[in-house]
């Protein structure tokens, strides 16, 4: 109303204009409608311009052949607006490519006009309305040098970040994750269900997405080097949302609902072609011949009916609002998933609650409180037969999941999986307290003094319960885990700026701390399927405690200084105490140096209009890794029930001890070129790195003769070297229609520059350390080194399948003597594409991420393709066999002896793992605010579609579920393998979404 | 004023913290114990023995994945089960990269280590309770078992003695445990690998007690009878029959140990066993472990049904044999074949506590009589010994005129053999010992024939190429 009165009052002093002039009113606001307060407005061509007001209001007196008004703002598009007959033009100017204002850094937030470090940000409006379950799964494809795999389409499901490349061979290779402050845990909570160590279930799903307003990425030494010895894989910060003091209340619901698919499902035989094949197989080679005649009628197609539909349902409430004095957000979220394969199901609690309170001038308050529970009905995965979809493949056609009364029977070692998730129970629930409580003091002008009280509580219960069906009797484990940490953060600030200079240094003492427990206790024999807790068991098979805690000390230090607002220097400093390594090494020492140079300050800049910011940004500096447990430099015997004998308690070597052991360090430098040009509406950031790795945290494989697999030592050095490149365009601007494009890759070049001599040396005389059967990191070449006899296909003269030998000739006879390197597992380049379109009401988003250059090991088709084995069933693939003189085919003639050894590890099952894929494919409809009609109840409207996963573009020869795969998952030294893994979902979604 | 008071609380807050927390870096470990802790009393070191008795338990040592290997190699039972590296070897289609191959190599080495080391630190340990009979004892202990390991590891991967009097490659000989500096030991003969198993067992012998306190302790921990077994055994496996006759017959002699009267006696702790691994329920936690039962027992009872009984087998026994007719049943096996015999000498699937009977006494009769007949030819003191083995097993006793040779004696107590041990993890090696191949029909009785390259195993690719001066097998 207010308004309405003041434009009434222009409007009249307007009419009063008497000349050759008009007077122009009208309102400058951002997309969401608030005001800009000093946007400029220019008559193009002339000096004839002014400022908006605190309401975002402008008048401006203009000739009468005016014909152009320029809106500009800093960090926002230019617009330009024809006069017409009109004399109000009120304007809502979009965001440009640069977000001016804060970015958060470690411990900090600093302009992102003047950071010197090399961060990537990810800021909530590129991820509205995505159903993902868990934080990671929004690093995907966004930011330049992060590469995110899903480890597979189980819910849950972990996956692998890796920023800037494995700055590790042993030690973790995740980045570090922080949520307000608090570095989460994540160590593994649960059992693993046939899923390979370093794989497991995601110990940040408890995080609710909703919640996060921003994630940066922090990658280089000026970025990282503050978290010292936990930086070197990279840093990822989750900021969660806040209120805003005098902010007006507002309240936001957001529901969807969604179906899942498994994009990719193999193709097995039927009882019919089985039976021949192997019938077949068997008189070819001349063994006895089975007799399936009594089974030839019978045949149930496993894998359809292990698969289903999945659901997803969301409902998010959040409230943010403030007064003078106080903010607050408080947000919950309920979700209901099921998987697409059956058995998986999970339910997820999550509440927040975050405020700040201004209690006087010298003193403010907060906390960021994050309570969640997840109920989750668990599936075993890849190397478990009494996984849904792997058994579902291995199960023979014949098989039937019930008898001739309706029962379910037992099927043996491939399990009856159809009966296993109906009859077991196999459940998982977690409860997770994130938060932290803190207070800042104004100590003096400038000064402040920040403590800051975190806690990390996660507790984990698994519990499975296996009916009489599967063991005589039943049998049950329950597993309690809890991991609990608790820290605090004290942190002094000081800024001061007079003139030229801008100072300001950050020091700091942090000290955290966590606990491990589990109890694990087991239980076999029952009376009866109706008793669920293992108090009922007749004999208890383990009764297991383990406790075990870590502590970590840490000083840190930065200092910033900026000259005439263009030339930035930053010096960062950190040393971490560790109760992780030996007492001779317990303190580490790390620290970056960065300067900046931003030249679109500079004089000879000023006379040119193509570029509107360029910096160039320099750093050095080390961080380092502490993941490798909690007590691996000591010599060990453990005792329970891997060393007892005959009752009695036995103890036995477990650990070999490396009394120097000492932290692994990374040393980066970084060059980094960040621009904005034509109008604001392109922006390019390119960093080019060079991290070098050394004192390197390897458990060194041992000869097993000395008794041990393998001893945690320091050893060798790796570099990654790499550019990353983000470029954004704003292609159309226009106030109601915009369209925008992003891109970003990182190149990445990794090299294992040497290891000790103890490693081994391959036939080549390089020293390698092997990390699964089929890969190994090498001296010279990467740390993720395919080495298998190459496949060379069926001879189509002979019918024998042949492989090459060293030599690259064809030999029929296998023989591991015969492997070479046939390729990495990491990628030459990883990135995305997003792309953004409004017009008018209606928003399109849309997000590919692509892989190129890497290799995969698809090793289910060791299974599946496997000629020898009468006991599970066979890929289709199978069925292309060698007959006569000339046939082009897949398997080998029957009868050759090569046939046996058709699926031993080779290139047969090593595939090119490129692909790009559309991840995620968006359509929103804004209601417009007409539309909602004369009320104060719905302020906004939304309605939303989505898609994942809508199709892949990968090799062409591609056999296996999906080319995204890291059944390893966190374990750097084996990346790219499958064993079975579930293919990714292919999820439609549709929701709604409510301001009040 | 205010500033100032904030200030100074501000320091001292982190002051406090500045000296508080230094100590709370030395952090100890909970679940375990220094070397040297584990070495300070005897009863650590006891601990520690039995340490070496409870990885023996291990499905890759004598928990039964390489006694069933010795069974289906050979003729006893076909793998038919899923599991790629063991129907590899099934099929004598096995590689240097087979993971299976390679744990038993790493846990039967990581075992033997611990051995060593005991028996270098228990001279060590100054402790009133460690009277010298106790130290002596333990060393024994800790000497036979790591002699039945390599007596184990020597059968798996080096052809046997009586390919060539030893003369080929057996397996690295480790007697001193590892304190940190890496070595890369190469292959010693299979003469080599036999001499320290000899001497192991002969010094053993000296100082191992007749018995325990306990019933299950006396089958179940190294004794005088388990050695003296044991060198029966290698001696028999030489050739060396007077040896081989004497160590058997002074197990024999003891009044411990007699044939059990009927055939009952599995899992029971009888006088049947000379030396048995004790296996609970506790020590294969979970049945994803496994044991002998989850190969054995059909899937209704809780295994995998991967080793029925072949066609020969089942043949040579007849249904008059009790062995048969009370020790199988049948059942549907893992390939999904209906009436397969199966043993149920394994029988618990549930949690996998089936003993492995390592040495039983029918098996040290067999020994000495196929000893004396190789000795002497056809007596009645040879016949006297295979007699109530048969009587058990519900068929007749044999006479003097029943044989016409020696050789005809040694053959007939060899199928005795097979009939009363199968499943027990012995075929394939006693095949091999008498030089016959271990396939008499299908594809495989080439590859299966006495001396050639894969009746013996790989040595594991991962070893190859960490240690060069390790020499692989031929054919792999």
């Amino acid at each position: 109303m207010k308004k309405l009165l003041l434009l009434s009052f222009f409007l009249m002093l307007g009419s009063l204009a008497a000349f050759a002039q008009r007077s122009l009113t009208g309102n400058v606001t951002d997309e969401k409608g608030e005001p800009l307060i000093g946007a400029n407005v220019v008559v193009k061509g002339t000096t004839t311009g002014t400022l908006t007001d605190v309401d975002g209001n402008f008048r401006l007196t203009v000739s009468e052949d005016a014909k152009v008004l320029i809106f500009t703002f800093t960090g926002f598009t230019t617009q330009e607006v024809e006069i017409g007959a009109s004399n109000v033009y009120s304007v809502s100017m979009a965001e440009g490519v640069l977000l001016e204002g804060a970015i958060v850094v470690g411990y900090a937030e600093q302009e992102k006009r003047f950071t010197t470090q090399a961060v990537s940000t990810i800021s909530s409006d590129k991820f509205k309305d995505w159903p993902v379950m868990s934080p990671q799964q929004l690093l995907q494809g966004q930011a330049a040098g992060v590469q995110m795999v899903n480890s597979s389409g189980l819910l849950g499901a972990n996956s692998v970040i890796r920023i800037r490349g494995a700055a590790s061979l042993s030690a973790g290779g995740n980045p570090l994750i922080v949520v307000d402050g608090v570095p989460l845990n994540d160590q593994n909570m649960s059992q693993t269900q046939g899923a390979p160590a370093g794989a497991g279930l995601n110990p940040l799903m408890n995080i609710n997405p909703n919640d996060i307003e921003s994630m940066t990425v922090l990658k280089d030494a000026a970025a990282v080097s503050i978290y010292g010895s936990r930086g070197a894989n990279g840093v990822i910060l989750i900021t969660t949302k806040k209120g805003k003091k005098g902010e007006k209340t507002s309240i936001n619901l957001d529901m969807f609902t969604g179906f899942s698919n498994p994009t990719n499902l193999e193709q097995m035989m039927n009882t019919e072609q089985f039976t021949d094949f192997v019938n077949d197989f068997q008189r070819a080679q001349g063994t006895e011949v089975t007799d399936y005649s009594s089974v030839r009628g019978d045949y149930f197609d496993w894998p359809t009916n292990v698969v289903r539909t999945g659901r997803q349902n969301s409902a998010n409430l959040s409230i943010r609002g403030g007064s003078e004095k106080t903010s607050f957000f408080v947000a919950g979220n309920f979700m209901r998933e099921s998987g697409f394969t059956i058995g998986n199901e999970a339910d997820s609690y999550n509440g927040r609650f975050n405020f700040e309170h201004e209690a006087n001038r010298f003193v403010t308050v907060g906390a960021n409180i994050n309570v969640s529970s997840i109920d989750m009905n668990r599936i075993g995965v890849e190397n478990n037969t009494a996984a849904p979809l792997t058994s579902s493949y291995l199960q023979l056609p014949f098989v039937l999941p019930r008898d001739d009364n309706g029962a379910f029977v037992n099927t043996g070692f491939i399990q009856n999986v159809l009966a296993r998730e109906e009859l077991n129970i196999n459940g998982y629930n977690t409860r997770r307290f994130v938060g932290n409580v803190y207070a800042t003091f104004n100590l003096a002008p400038g000064l402040t003094f920040k403590t800051d009280w975190g806690a990390d509580q996660f507790g984990t219960s698994e519990k499975s319960r296996t009916v009489n069906l599967f063991t005589p009797g039943g049998s049950a484990y329950r597993d309690l885990r809890t991991d609990n940490k608790w820290m605090s953060t004290n942190t002094l600030n000081y800024t001061f700026e007079k003139g030229d200079h801008a100072f300001n240094a950050l020091g700091g003492y942090a000290y955290e701390t966590s606990r491990f427990e589990q109890v694990f206790i087991a239980g076999a024999g029952f009376a009866s399927d109706g008793l669920p807790n293992i108090s009922s068991a007749a004999t208890p098979t383990s009764t297991d405690e383990i406790g075990s805690e870590w502590a970590l000390e840490s000083q840190f230090v930065r200092l910033n200084y900026r000259l005439k607002n263009k030339y930035l220097f930053e010096l960062n400093g950190r040393r971490d105490g560790s109760s992780r390594f030996g007492a001779d090494n317990r303190y580490g020492l790390f620290g970056a140096a960065s300067l900046g140079w931003i030249l679109s300050e500079e004089a000879f800049m000023k006379n040119q209009n193509f570029f509107n910011f360029m910096k160039f940004t320099a750093s050095v500096g080390t961080a380092g890794n502490d993941r490798i447990g909690n007590f691996t430099s000591l010599a060990l015997y453990g005792g329970g029930a891997d060393a007892d004998y005959l009752g009695l308690a036995g103890l036995r070597p477990t650990q070999v001890p490396f009394p120097a052991l000492r932290w692994e360090e990374s040393r980066q430098v970084d060059l980094g070129l960040s621009m904005i040009f034509l109008d604001n509406r392109m922006s390019l950031d390119v960093n080019v790195y060079d991290k070098f790795t050394y004192n390197m945290l390897l458990s060194n494989p041992l000869p097993f003769t000395t008794g041990f697999a393998s001893r945690q030592e320091n050893v060798g050095e790796m570099s990654n070297r790499g550019i990353d490149i983000d470029f954004n365009v704003n292609v159309i601007n226009k106030s109601d229609m915009s369209w925008s494009i992003g891109f970003n890759a990182g190149f990445l070049r990794n090299e294992l520059l040497n290891l000790p001599e103890s490693a081994a040396l391959d036939p080549f005389d390089n020293p390698f350390i092997p990390g699964s059967a089929a890969q190994r990191a090498v001296a010279g070449r990467t740390i993720n080194e395919f080495f298998m006899v190459r496949a060379n296909g069926v001879n189509s003269q002979t019918g024998d399948f042949e492989w090459l030998d060293v030599d690259g000739n064809a030999t029929t006879t296998y023989s591991a003597n015969d492997r070479v390197y046939v390729g990495s597992a990491i990628p030459k380049f990883v990135g995305g594409i997003n792309t953004n379109f409004n017009y008018k009401n209606i928003d399109v988003n849309a997000l590919f991420n692509f892989t190129y250059g890497n290799m995969v090991l698809i090793d289910g088709l060791r299974f599946t393709e496997n000629i020898l084995s009468p006991g599970f069933n066979k890929s289709t693939a199978l069925l292309d066999q060698w007959t006569e003189v000339g046939d082009e085919a897949f398997v080998p003639n029957l009868a050759s002896p090569t046939a046996r050894f058709f699926n031993q590890p080779s290139t047969l099952q090593l595939q090119d793992g490129s692909f790009i894929r559309l991840r995620n494919l968006s359509i929103g409809y804004t209601v417009p605010q007409r539309a909602l009609g004369n009320q104060d109840v719905i302020r906004s409207a939304r309605i939303y579609a989505m898609g994942q996963n809508l199709f892949l573009i990968k090799a062409k020869d591609f056999r296996g579920p999906d080319p995204e795969v890291s059944a390893n998952g966190t374990n750097n030294l084996v990346q790219g393998e499958s064993f079975f893994a579930l293919p990714q979902a292919r999820v439609f979604t549709v929701g709604v979404n409510f301001g009040f | 004023m205010k500033n100032k008071i904030l200030n100074i609380l501000a320091l001292f807050a982190i002051l406090a913290f500045f000296s508080s927390c230094e100590d709370k870096l030395a952090l100890e470990p909970e679940q375990s114990l220094s070397e040297d802790a584990a070495f300070s009393s005897a009863a650590a070191a006891t601990s520690v023995l039995l340490g070496v008795y409870s990885q023996a338990q291990l499905i890759e040592i004598f928990g039964s994945q390489p006694q069933i290997v010795e069974d289906y190699m050979a003729d006893n039972t076909n793998f038919v089960g899923s599991f790629p590296t063991l129907q590899e070897l099934n099929n004598y289609a096995a590689v240097a990269p087979n993971v299976s191959i390679q744990s038993w190599w790493q846990v039967h080495y990581r075992a033997i280590n611990a051995a060593n080391t005991l028996i270098e630190r228990v001279p060590e340990i100054v402790d009133p309770a460690l009277t010298k009979e106790v130290a002596d004892r333990l060393i024994a202990e800790a000497k036979f078992m790591r002699a039945i390991m390599y007596f184990h590891m020597v059968n798996l991967w080096g052809q046997p003695y009586v390919l060539d009097n030893g003369a080929s490659l057996g397996v690295p000989l480790i007697t001193e445990g590892f304190k940190g500096e890496i070595s890369l030991p190469a292959r010693s003969t299979v003469a080599e690998v036999h001499a320290q198993i000899r001497k192991d067992l002969i010094e053993a012998l000296e100082d191992l007690p007749v018995s325990y306190a306990s019933g299950a302790q006396t089958r179940g921990r190294a004794t005088k009878g388990a050695a003296n077994g044991y060198l029966g055994r290698l001696h028999l496996y030489r050739g060396e029959y007077a040896e081989a006759a004497q160590f058997s017959g002074e197990v024999l002699n003891s009044s411990l140990y007699a044939l059990a009267p009927d055939l009952s006696f599995y899992n029971q702790l009888t006088s049947e066993d000379v030396f048995t691994i004790v296996n609970s329920a506790i020590d294969n936690p979970r049945t994803g472990a496994g044991g002998w039962a989850s190969y054995y027992r059909p899937a209704s009872q809780g295994g995998r049904g991967d080793c029925p009984f072949t066609q020969d087998l089942a043949e040579a026994m007849g249904e008059d044999d009790l062995r048969l007719t009370q020790l199988s049943d049948l059942v549907t096996d893992a390939a999904g074949n209906a009436g397969v015999r199966m043993t149920r000498k394994f029988p618990d699937a549930a949690t996998n506590a089936d003993n492995a009977p390592l040495m039983r006494v029918a098996e040290v009769m067999l020994n000495r009589a196929e000893a004396l007949a190789e000795l002497n030819g056809v007596t009645q003191e040879a016949l006297d010994l295979v007699n109530p083995i048969r009587a058990r097993a519900g068929l007749s006793a044999w006479a003097t005129s029943d044989f016409t040779s020696g050789a005809e004696l040694v053959e007939a107590i060899l199928e005795e053999r097979r009939k009363e041990l199968c499943f027990e993890g012995h075929r394939r090696s006693d095949l091999l010992r008498k030089k016959k191949g271990l396939r008499s029909s299908g594809p495989f009785v080439e590859a299966g024939s006495f001396g050639a390259p894969r009746t013996i195993l790989p040595i594991p690719q991962r070893e190859i190429d960490i240690n060069p001066n390790l020499v692989q097998n031929a054919g792999y």
